[in-house]
């Protein structure tokens, strides 16, 4: 291992030949080698620096910092012998220091209230979020008011890009839940010898459940970071102020279609879902339980009324205002940096598929209490 | 001596010119589909010195920084960089130099502070509290405070940011430094001063400085040299005599009453 140093000491005078490459790569030894000094008894320490063959600002680092330590416990440190070359360095770093204070302490994170605060974010949150459901009503609203101001043509856009094109991913799906409904049913319900009621079971869970359920959970991953993702860029890139200073309401141009065409899409991916799953469940009852597709529909038609069809479409468009509100809102909050964006944009998708999940809890308890 | 191969590399490093060379470019090919920006480039930086580069529109400035830093993958010929050959997206000496990307290029989720002390970090095994007291050194040297050090990117003025990222570049302590246009987008007190900024460290760190720049006022004022890059080729030459050389577009480039007006003052403010 390279010596950096050699210490000699005469009386109370400590005298220190520096050594080899002071440099940047050899900044832990340097620490080390300076912390190891024999300073006992000794009132005065002289740096001879002639020796030294590589010097920079790291070095010289380390030097000025041995030498406050030393004066801070009482000692006496002067520099001997330095090359003009390598003394810069060290005259760099008393410069510097001159005008600014290092503290150490600056850094340290300051302890937070933790219930308070993180009270002070949910209710924030919170406001923020009806806030929002307040600007997109208005924006709509100002549609209504003044048809000119409805951005027809890319509210279509957005029906086409968050529904058409989610429809095969939505029915694959949707049709293996199926498939997983019936099978897993069928094995309890043959232990009764009543194989047929899988119709039954499968139909309304698909059709009040499941259906809505899955494409609103696609779709929240699909769109939901999708809105959080694209109107985030746009933030960044300043194209929300652009717009702002144009006179135009990003809350018009840019939420309200996307809010309006998902609640467009929705019910219709909806009864795709539908049909894929009951078709899931049919596939099933045919290859493995005995049952024909004609006794499959009778059984459906008989066991069904329209009243499930509809307790799952009724869901979607809350669902699909849900998804697109807050994709949209975490969208508008990105500002400043890249990871921002990725952060909200996973929030976005967490929350939306969470605040579904409430929803759909809520609508089971209403719809059960009024006996539908 | 029988010793060839030591004296040819010795030939190499100190050349016919007397200089050390820090950055050797031999016969550099750059092409993008039929248009050649680079055709037999060939550049030696000296050491301790400021070159600027310099050159119109699709002349290739930014073409040649990002070979010589191994982003470009350059079609034929060769660079090397205090010794070591560069090869496109392999780590070059990236402990001996620093870049100052035009926009800051800062890690925008890590506080300035953290971002001079992510290459600390990464090449070396100095404990937290050290690295921290080196990172504000070098955040106080570019004339930050320690306020500054604790925010974000995004909540910097323009020019704090140039001189955060430059004291990013100076983390550990590189002994060359790019610079991709240093002033653009700074107002002229903003740019002078941190020309000033650069020429001092220069200067006190033994730092060579290679400086991609559209700004006349620097190029007078700081630069030791002046890389014109026309004709799919480069001329260098001290901006003194840059100013006489016959080609029509180093001419009309120098001839502009903006470069005039800076050639003036530009000896004014040289403090060497």
């Amino acid at each position: 291992m390279t010596q950096f140093l050699t210490a000699e000491r005469s009386g109370n005078l400590l005298s220190i030949s520096l050594k080899n490459d002071w440099l940047f790569a050899n900044l832990s030894q340097l620490q080390n080698e300076l912390n190891s000094l024999p300073i006992a008894d000794i009132e005065q320490v002289a740096f001879r620096c002639g020796g030294l063959k590589a010097f920079d600002l790291a070095g010289a680092w380390a030097l000025y910092d041995k030498s406050l330590d030393l004066e801070e416990d009482g000692l006496k440190a002067e520099f001997i012998d330095f090359k003009a070359g390598h003394l810069k360095f060290l005259q760099h770093i008393i410069d510097v220091a001159a005008v600014n204070e290092y503290d150490p302490d600056f850094f340290k994170p300051v302890p937070r209230q933790l219930i308070k605060h993180q009270l002070e974010k949910i209710g924030s949150a919170t406001l923020r979020g009806f806030e929002h459901f307040g600007d997109i009503a208005k924006a709509i609203l100002n549609g209504v008011r003044k048809p000119s101001m409805l951005m027809v043509g890319e509210t279509l856009r957005q029906v086409n890009e968050t529904g058409a094109k989610a429809i095969p991913i939505v029915m694959v799906v949707s049709f293996l839940m199926g498939v997983v409904l019936a099978y897993q049913s069928a094995g309890q319900l043959q232990k009764f010898g009543v194989t047929i009621f899988v119709v039954d079971l499968v139909a309304s869970s698909v059709l009040r459940e499941i259906g809505v359920l899955l494409a609103a959970i696609m779709v929240s991953g699909r769109s939901g970071s999708a809105f959080a993702a694209s109107i985030g860029t746009m933030k960044l890139n300043e194209e929300i102020d652009a717009l702002q200073v144009m006179g135009l309401n990003p809350n018009q141009v840019l939420v309200a279609p996307r809010v309006l065409g998902l609640v467009i899409a929705m019910p219709f991916l909806t009864l795709f879902a539908d049909v894929a799953g009951l078709a899931g469940g049919a596939f099933i009852c045919v290859m493995v339980l005995d049952i024909n597709l004609v006794q499959f529909y009778e059984r459906v038609a008989s066991s069904v009324v329209m009243m499930d069809l509809w307790v799952g479409l009724i869901k979607a468009p809350f669902f699909a205002l849900l998804i697109s509100a807050t994709g949209t809102l975490r969208g508008m909050q990105v500002k400043g940096s890249a990871e921002e964006l990725g952060r909200l944009t996973t929030t976005a998708v967490v929350q939306s598929i969470f605040l579904v999940i409430i929803a759909d809890a809520f609508f089971t308890i209403l719809f059960s209490r009024l006996g539908i | 001596m029988e010793n060839p191969p030591t004296a040819i590399a010795q030939l190499n490093d100190i050349s016919a010119d007397g200089f050390e060379h820090v950055i050797r470019i031999r016969q550099l090919i750059n092409r993008f589909g039929s248009q050649t920006v680079h055709e037999n480039l060939n550049l030696n930086v000296r050491r301790d010195e400021t070159l600027g580069v310099v050159g119109g529109s699709g002349t290739g400035k930014s073409v040649l920084l990002r070979s010589i830093l191994g982003l470009h993958d350059f079609d034929e010929g060769s660079i090397d960089v205090l010794g070591e050959a560069i090869r496109y997206q392999r780590p070059g000496p990236c402990k001996q130099w620093g870049v100052l990307f035009q926009g800051g290029a800062l890690i925008s989720g890590l506080t300035v502070q953290e971002n001079v002390e992510l290459p600390i970090a990464l090449h070396s095994d100095i404990p937290l509290d050290m690295r921290r007291e080196i990172a504000c050194l070098k955040i106080f040297m570019v004339g930050l405070t320690l306020q500054a050090a604790s925010k974000y990117p995004n909540e910097l003025s323009g020019g704090m940011r140039k001189r955060a990222s430059l004291a990013r570049a100076l983390a550990l302590d590189p002994k060359i430094l790019f610079l991709d246009e240093p002033t653009a987008g700074l107002d002229p007190i903003a740019a002078t001063e941190f020309d000033k900024l650069i020429s001092y460290l220069q200067h006190n760190l033994d730092l060579t400085v290679v400086m991609v720049t559209h700004d006349v006022d620097s190029l007078f004022s700081i630069c030791d040299r002046i890389a014109v890059l026309i004709d799919k080729g480069i001329v260098v030459d001290t901006p003194e005599r840059l100013v006489e050389h016959p080609h029509a577009w180093i001419q009309s480039y120098f001839g502009d009453p903006r470069a005039v007006r800076a050639r003036q003052a530009g000896s004014r403010h040289v403090q060497r």
